[in-house]
Protein backbone atom coordinates (compact mmCIF):
# COMPACT_ATOMS: atom_id res chain seq x y z
CA UNK A 1 0.00 0.00 0.00
CA UNK A 2 1.31 3.45 -0.82
CA UNK A 3 2.22 5.95 1.87
CA UNK A 4 -0.70 8.25 1.02
CA UNK A 5 -3.31 5.58 1.55
CA UNK A 6 -1.45 4.53 4.64
CA UNK A 7 -1.96 7.89 6.37
CA UNK A 8 -5.63 7.96 5.42
CA UNK A 9 -5.99 4.40 6.69
CA UNK A 10 -4.36 5.25 10.01
CA UNK A 11 -6.53 8.32 10.47
CA UNK A 12 -9.58 6.26 9.62
CA UNK A 13 -8.58 3.66 12.20
CA UNK A 14 -8.15 6.49 14.73
CA UNK A 15 -11.55 8.01 13.98
CA UNK A 16 -13.16 4.59 14.23
CA UNK A 17 -11.41 4.01 17.58
CA UNK A 18 -12.70 7.34 18.95
CA UNK A 19 -16.20 6.48 17.76
CA UNK A 20 -16.00 3.14 19.53
CA UNK A 21 -14.65 4.77 22.69
CA UNK A 22 -17.49 7.29 22.65
CA UNK A 23 -19.92 4.37 22.61
CA UNK A 24 -18.08 2.70 25.50
CA UNK A 25 -18.27 5.94 27.52
CA UNK A 26 -21.98 6.34 26.76
CA UNK A 27 -22.52 2.75 27.88
CA UNK A 28 -20.58 3.36 31.10
CA UNK A 29 -22.52 6.51 31.95
CA UNK A 30 -25.82 4.79 31.15
CA UNK A 31 -24.89 2.00 33.58
CA UNK A 32 -23.65 4.29 36.35
CA UNK A 33 -26.30 2.91 38.70
CA UNK A 34 -26.34 -0.71 37.54
CA UNK A 35 -25.18 -3.03 40.35
CA UNK A 36 -22.20 -5.18 39.41
CA UNK A 37 -21.42 -3.30 36.18
CA UNK A 38 -17.71 -2.98 35.35
CA UNK A 39 -16.72 -0.08 33.10
CA UNK A 40 -15.53 -0.65 29.54
CA UNK A 41 -12.65 1.03 27.78
CA UNK A 42 -11.08 0.96 24.33
CA UNK A 43 -7.51 -0.07 23.62
CA UNK A 44 -6.11 1.76 20.61
CA UNK A 45 -3.08 3.97 21.38
CA UNK A 46 -1.02 1.04 22.65
CA UNK A 47 -1.82 -1.03 19.55
CA UNK A 48 -0.99 1.96 17.34
CA UNK A 49 2.35 2.52 19.12
CA UNK A 50 3.16 -1.16 18.71
CA UNK A 51 2.28 -1.00 15.00
CA UNK A 52 4.41 2.13 14.55
CA UNK A 53 7.38 0.53 16.30
CA UNK A 54 7.27 -2.71 14.33
CA UNK A 55 8.44 -0.76 11.21
CA UNK A 56 7.43 -3.50 8.81
CA UNK A 57 4.65 -2.70 6.38
CA UNK A 58 2.60 -0.57 8.70
CA UNK A 59 -0.97 -0.51 7.46
CA UNK A 60 -3.78 1.42 8.99
CA UNK A 61 -6.31 -1.31 8.42
CA UNK A 62 -4.37 -3.58 10.72
CA UNK A 63 -4.59 -1.26 13.70
CA UNK A 64 -8.04 -2.05 14.99
CA UNK A 65 -9.39 -0.70 18.28
CA UNK A 66 -10.41 -3.26 20.87
CA UNK A 67 -13.00 -2.96 23.60
CA UNK A 68 -11.98 -4.36 26.97
CA UNK A 69 -12.89 -4.42 30.64
CA UNK A 70 -10.14 -2.88 32.78
CA UNK A 71 -11.21 -4.42 36.13
CA UNK A 72 -8.70 -2.15 37.87
CA UNK A 73 -10.80 0.72 39.14
CA UNK A 74 -12.00 0.52 42.75
CA UNK A 75 -15.46 -0.90 43.20
CA UNK A 76 -18.33 0.94 44.82
CA UNK A 77 -20.32 -1.04 47.44
CA UNK A 78 -22.82 -2.23 44.81
CA UNK A 79 -20.07 -3.80 42.68
CA UNK A 80 -20.17 -0.98 40.12
CA UNK A 81 -16.96 0.84 39.26
CA UNK A 82 -18.11 3.72 37.01
CA UNK A 83 -16.83 7.14 38.06
CA UNK A 84 -18.60 10.04 36.39
CA UNK A 85 -15.48 12.23 36.65
CA UNK A 86 -13.32 9.64 34.91
CA UNK A 87 -15.87 9.28 32.13
CA UNK A 88 -16.04 13.06 31.64
CA UNK A 89 -12.24 13.16 31.39
CA UNK A 90 -12.20 10.35 28.86
CA UNK A 91 -14.92 12.09 26.86
CA UNK A 92 -12.97 15.36 26.68
CA UNK A 93 -9.79 13.58 25.56
CA UNK A 94 -11.81 11.53 23.12
CA UNK A 95 -13.48 14.50 21.46
CA UNK A 96 -10.18 16.40 21.21
CA UNK A 97 -8.50 13.45 19.54
CA UNK A 98 -11.48 12.96 17.26
CA UNK A 99 -11.30 16.60 16.21
CA UNK A 100 -7.55 16.33 15.56
CA UNK A 101 -7.96 13.22 13.41
CA UNK A 102 -10.86 14.74 11.43
CA UNK A 103 -8.86 17.90 10.72
CA UNK A 104 -5.76 15.94 9.74
CA UNK A 105 -7.90 13.86 7.40
CA UNK A 106 -9.41 17.04 5.93
CA UNK A 107 -5.92 18.43 5.38
CA UNK A 108 -4.86 15.20 3.70
CA UNK A 109 -7.78 15.35 1.28
CA UNK A 110 -7.07 19.03 0.58
CA UNK A 111 -3.50 18.08 -0.19
CA UNK A 112 -4.70 15.41 -2.63
CA UNK A 113 -7.07 17.91 -4.23
CA UNK A 114 -4.20 20.40 -4.59
CA UNK A 115 -2.07 17.72 -6.19
CA UNK A 116 -4.83 16.94 -8.67
CA UNK A 117 -5.50 20.67 -9.10
CA UNK A 118 -9.23 20.33 -8.76
CA UNK A 119 -10.83 23.71 -8.85
CA UNK B 1 6.41 6.72 22.75
CA UNK B 2 4.55 9.10 24.98
CA UNK B 3 1.13 9.76 23.57
CA UNK B 4 -0.77 10.88 26.61
CA UNK B 5 1.56 13.75 27.60
CA UNK B 6 -0.61 16.60 26.32
CA UNK B 7 -3.55 15.17 28.25
CA UNK B 8 -1.75 15.38 31.59
CA UNK B 9 -3.65 18.45 32.84
CA UNK B 10 -6.94 16.72 32.05
CA UNK B 11 -6.00 13.72 34.22
CA UNK B 12 -4.82 16.01 37.02
CA UNK B 13 -8.04 18.05 36.99
CA UNK B 14 -10.08 14.84 36.98
CA UNK B 15 -8.13 13.51 39.97
CA UNK B 16 -8.95 16.78 41.76
CA UNK B 17 -12.64 16.34 40.97
CA UNK B 18 -12.57 12.78 42.27
CA UNK B 19 -10.73 13.77 45.45
CA UNK B 20 -13.26 16.48 46.25
CA UNK B 21 -16.05 14.05 45.47
CA UNK B 22 -14.64 11.74 48.19
CA UNK B 23 -14.25 14.69 50.52
CA UNK B 24 -17.91 15.61 50.05
CA UNK B 25 -18.91 11.97 50.68
CA UNK B 26 -17.03 12.04 54.00
CA UNK B 27 -18.66 15.36 54.97
CA UNK B 28 -22.13 14.03 54.18
CA UNK B 29 -21.40 10.97 56.33
CA UNK B 30 -20.44 13.29 59.19
CA UNK B 31 -23.57 15.42 58.80
CA UNK B 32 -25.84 12.39 58.45
CA UNK B 33 -24.39 10.90 61.63
CA UNK B 34 -24.20 14.14 63.61
CA UNK B 35 -26.72 12.74 66.13
CA UNK B 36 -25.80 9.04 66.03
CA UNK B 37 -25.18 8.30 69.70
CA UNK B 38 -24.48 4.62 69.08
CA UNK B 39 -22.40 3.70 66.04
CA UNK B 40 -22.38 0.00 66.89
CA UNK B 41 -19.11 -0.22 68.84
CA UNK B 42 -20.61 1.04 72.11
CA UNK B 43 -19.41 4.46 71.08
CA UNK B 44 -21.00 7.39 69.33
CA UNK B 45 -20.16 8.08 65.69
CA UNK B 46 -16.64 9.43 65.37
CA UNK B 47 -16.10 12.29 62.94
CA UNK B 48 -14.17 11.28 59.80
CA UNK B 49 -11.74 13.33 57.81
CA UNK B 50 -10.38 12.67 54.30
CA UNK B 51 -6.61 13.05 53.88
CA UNK B 52 -5.14 13.51 50.42
CA UNK B 53 -1.73 12.89 48.94
CA UNK B 54 0.06 13.89 45.74
CA UNK B 55 0.27 11.25 43.05
CA UNK B 56 3.62 10.14 41.63
CA UNK B 57 6.38 12.73 41.43
CA UNK B 58 6.13 16.48 41.43
CA UNK B 59 3.50 17.09 38.81
CA UNK B 60 0.86 14.55 39.53
CA UNK B 61 -2.75 14.53 40.44
CA UNK B 62 -4.17 14.11 43.89
CA UNK B 63 -5.56 10.95 45.40
CA UNK B 64 -7.21 9.90 48.61
CA UNK B 65 -4.50 8.86 51.08
CA UNK B 66 -6.69 7.69 53.95
CA UNK B 67 -9.83 8.49 55.87
CA UNK B 68 -8.84 9.23 59.45
CA UNK B 69 -10.98 9.39 62.57
CA UNK B 70 -11.14 12.60 64.57
CA UNK B 71 -10.01 11.60 68.08
CA UNK B 72 -11.34 14.69 69.87
CA UNK B 73 -13.74 14.23 72.80
CA UNK B 74 -17.41 13.40 72.42
CA UNK B 75 -19.83 15.99 73.72
CA UNK B 76 -22.05 14.89 76.64
CA UNK B 77 -25.74 15.76 76.39
CA UNK B 78 -28.20 15.35 79.29
CA UNK B 79 -30.87 12.85 78.21
CA UNK B 80 -31.71 10.45 81.09
CA UNK B 81 -34.42 8.68 79.10
CA UNK B 82 -32.07 7.45 76.41
CA UNK B 83 -30.96 3.80 76.49
CA UNK B 84 -27.40 5.04 75.81
CA UNK B 85 -27.38 7.31 78.91
CA UNK B 86 -24.80 6.70 81.66
CA UNK B 87 -25.56 6.70 85.42
CA UNK B 88 -25.63 10.48 85.58
CA UNK B 89 -28.09 10.59 82.67
CA UNK B 90 -25.63 11.88 80.10
CA UNK B 91 -25.48 10.58 76.54
CA UNK B 92 -22.23 10.96 74.62
CA UNK B 93 -22.93 12.59 71.28
CA UNK B 94 -20.64 12.50 68.17
CA UNK B 95 -17.77 14.97 67.94
CA UNK B 96 -19.32 16.43 64.79
CA UNK B 97 -19.79 20.19 64.60
CA UNK B 98 -22.32 21.04 61.90
CA UNK B 99 -20.88 24.53 61.36
CA UNK B 100 -17.40 23.11 60.73
CA UNK B 101 -18.83 20.53 58.35
CA UNK B 102 -20.71 23.17 56.38
CA UNK B 103 -17.59 25.31 56.04
CA UNK B 104 -15.65 22.24 54.89
CA UNK B 105 -18.46 21.46 52.45
CA UNK B 106 -18.14 24.96 51.04
CA UNK B 107 -14.37 24.54 50.66
CA UNK B 108 -14.81 21.15 48.97
CA UNK B 109 -17.45 22.53 46.60
CA UNK B 110 -15.27 25.50 45.66
CA UNK B 111 -12.28 23.24 45.08
CA UNK B 112 -14.43 20.99 42.90
CA UNK B 113 -15.51 24.05 40.91
CA UNK B 114 -11.88 25.19 40.60
CA UNK B 115 -10.85 21.83 39.19
CA UNK B 116 -13.78 21.90 36.78
CA UNK B 117 -12.71 25.41 35.70
CA UNK B 118 -9.15 24.20 35.04
CA UNK B 119 -10.52 21.28 33.04
CA UNK B 120 -12.74 23.54 30.95
CA UNK B 121 -10.00 26.09 30.35
CA UNK B 122 -7.51 23.43 29.30
CA UNK B 123 -10.08 22.00 26.93
CA UNK B 124 -10.48 25.46 25.38
CA UNK B 125 -6.69 25.74 25.04
CA UNK B 126 -6.54 22.43 23.20
CA UNK B 127 -9.40 23.56 20.95
CA UNK B 128 -7.37 26.68 20.15
CA UNK B 129 -4.41 24.50 19.19
CA UNK B 130 -6.67 22.40 17.03
CA UNK B 131 -7.81 25.53 15.21
CA UNK B 132 -4.27 25.69 13.82
CA UNK B 133 -4.93 22.37 12.09
CA UNK B 134 -7.73 23.81 9.97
Amino acid sequence: MSKTNNIIGLLEAGIRAEGLRQRAIANNVANIGTPGYRSLDVKFEKLLAKALQSQQGLEGDEVEAEIYQANETPLKPNGNDVSLETEVGKMIKNSLKHKAYIRLLGNKYRQLNDAMDIK
Amino acid sequence: MEIKSSFGPIDIAISGLQAQNKSIAVISSNVANARTSNAGKGEPYRRLEAKFKTDKGQIGGVSLDKITEDMSDFSPVLDPGSPDADKQGYVRMPNVDIATELINLDIATRTYQANAAVLKRYQQMMETSLELLR
